[in-house]
């Protein structure tokens, strides 16, 4: 797809506001992005409204429960029922977490780091390998905020750079992430998205984020993006070797739609600012 | 699978906490912070069952609301990839695994499914509506009802009282008619006698008009046609004006 603008903001469709957005066009988004999870296999009143929204919208799908850095069997029947759903709706962009929400047949509705390892970095690239192939599509996996290490054997940069190059998929850059584990971790987050493989980059994502102690926080979504995000944004988007997709994400304390706007209009500003040029693909 | 034994041990050991909160060794995890992992998990688990089941919530006390879902989410493996079917595998739990709840709240067991089942028929798949007429005649023509529906039979009325104030005295057949209104989405009950209940089914199964089965009504009950029919028009238009009869079989 090509939009014939220098940026491509999406926000991410929630339920809250769903009446609202689709009244009236306060929000006016280059796309939406869902969760397959909660808008496949369904009927009635929300499939209606969802109907509505990818009338009016192109949609993008961000994916919860595959659990990619998992230990257990891929869901062969929910990847058989996300490959429908992707075709009925005419879905080019599905994306997962590098990490994993399910373990020893329990799923735990959540992203849970996965070990910095070796054998992870095998074991989880033939597990998106196996997904990109079924799904007939590259898949873009999104590096996740985290607050606590598990059993780690290698830095974190390393790890993801060789799970994206062993497995040749794309990366979902979200860069609040980003800061938060350089704020928990204690690193520098432009050497870190210096040292990151930037050529993968096919997709950006942008949220708020809380800050429960001196030196933690947690990745709700829940708050708007604050300056310093802004800021590492800003950054991002000179350092990518081309423009992305954008997408603000806000799931719970939803605010008046005009706010949500105003942060969409602030990412396109930076974006535009940098990417004057270029069209976005996606 | 190309991940290491001890590695999977690793995940699995971090899993079971999240789960059950019993620390089993992790390599490099930072004590302080490992408890966020758990209270997250159990926020979303905790959150999607209270609006699942607002109506067990107001039964249970706090504690037992609390210990009933940690003991649930820790001794349960969540197969569901949805978190809104979930609430589901918590109703399965509750009627193999607490035996002592359910001979504490004798309806539990319904009160939990009625619950579920709004949940359901609200989000069930679309069905496919058959070719109607609008118009007909309730006691000779078919009647088509709307397939989008489920009806629970009960003992007890956890659909017409606060389960507060249910005791072993309102024991008795109740069932109640769950439905979605086609055109808003909305989900409808309707207490309905045991008379139609076996009705509605006789006619979905056997696809015939009203009038083949008053006759046999009239035997089984030993009340007059007139007096049956007096009684059954009114109830049919009712549905239909709420919709779930959604017209006649051309």
């Amino acid at each position: 797809m090509i939009d014939e603008r220098t940026a491509n903001v999406g926000i991410g469709f929630r339920k809250e506001f769903a009446e609202e957005f689709l009244a009236g066009n306060v929000l006016s988004p280059a796309f939406v992005e869902v969760a397959p999870e909660n808008w496949m296999g369904i009927g009635g009143y929300w499939k209606k409204i969802f109907k509505r929204v990818a009338e009016k919208h192109e949609i993008y799908s961000h994916g919860l429960s595959l659990s990619l850095g998992g230990p257990d069997e891929l869901d062969w029947e929910f990847l058989k029922n996300l490959k429908s759903f992707l075709k009925e709706y005419d879905i080019k962009i599905y994306s997962e977490h590098l990490s994993f929400a399910k373990c020893d047949n329990a799923h735990l509705y959540d992203l849970l780091p996965v070990p910095f390892r070796w054998d992870a970095v095998q074991h989880i690239a033939q597990r998106i390998k196996s997904v990109q192939d079924f799904l007939e599509r590259k898949i873009a996996i999104e590096i996740v905020s985290y607050y606590t290490p598990v059993a780690a054997e290698m830095s974190e940069v390393d790890f993801i750079n060789s799970v994206v190059k062993e497995a040749d998929c794309n990366l979902l850059l979200d860069v609040n992430n980003i800061y938060v584990n350089g704020f928990n971790h204690n690193y520098d987050t432009k050497e870190f998205l210096q040292k990151l493989s930037l050529d993968p980059v096919a997709y950006i994502h942008m949220a708020g984020h809380e800050k429960v102690a001196d030196d933690l926080i947690i990745d709700t979504h829940g708050e708007p993006i604050i300056q310093p995000v802004y800021d590492l944004f800003d950054y991002t988007v000179q350092i990518l070797p081309q423009p992305v997709p954008v997408l603000l994400e806000r799931d719970f304390n939803i605010p008046e739609l005009t706010e949500l706007q105003f942060e969409m209009n602030r990412l396109e500003n930076i974006c535009t600012k940098h990417w004057r040029n270029e069209l976005v693909t996606a | 699978m190309l991940l290491r034994e001890e590695t999977y041990r690793q995940q699995s050991n971090f899993a079971h906490y999240c789960r059950t909160g019993e620390f089993l060794p992790i390599k490099g995890v930072d004590e302080k912070r490992v408890h966020h992992y758990s209270r997250l998990v159990f926020n979303v688990i905790d959150d999607t069952l209270r609006s699942a089941f607002p109506l067990t919530v107001d039964l249970f006390s706090e504690e037992e609301w609390e210990t009933t879902t940690r003991r649930f989410f820790a001794s349960h493996r969540c197969n569901s990839y949805s978190v809104w079917k979930m609430p589901f595998e918590f109703y399965q739990y509750i009627i193999s695994s607490e035996d002592e709840l359910i001979n504490k709240f004798p309806f539990l067991d319904e009160l939990l499914l009625f619950e579920w089942t709004e949940i359901e028929i609200h989000m069930m798949e679309d069905k496919m509506f058959p070719e109607i007429s609008f118009t007909g005649d309730f006691e000779n023509d078919v009647i088509a009802f709307n397939p989008e529906f489920k009806i629970l039979q009960m003992k007890y009325p956890v659909h017409l009282k606060n389960p507060n104030e249910i005791t072993e005295t309102d024991e008795g057949v109740f069932s109640v008619l769950i439905f979605r209104q086609p055109e808003t989405g909305n989900v409808q009950f309707t207490d309905i006698s045991y008379f139609f209940y076996r009705l509605i089914q006789k006619i979905m199964n056997e696809q015939k008009p009203l009038a083949d089965f008053i006759g046999e009504a009239e035997q089984t009950f030993g009340v007059e046609r007139s007096i049956l029919l007096t009684n059954t028009i009114p109830f049919l238009m009712e549905l239909q004006q709420n919709k779930f009869i959604i017209g006649f079989k051309k």
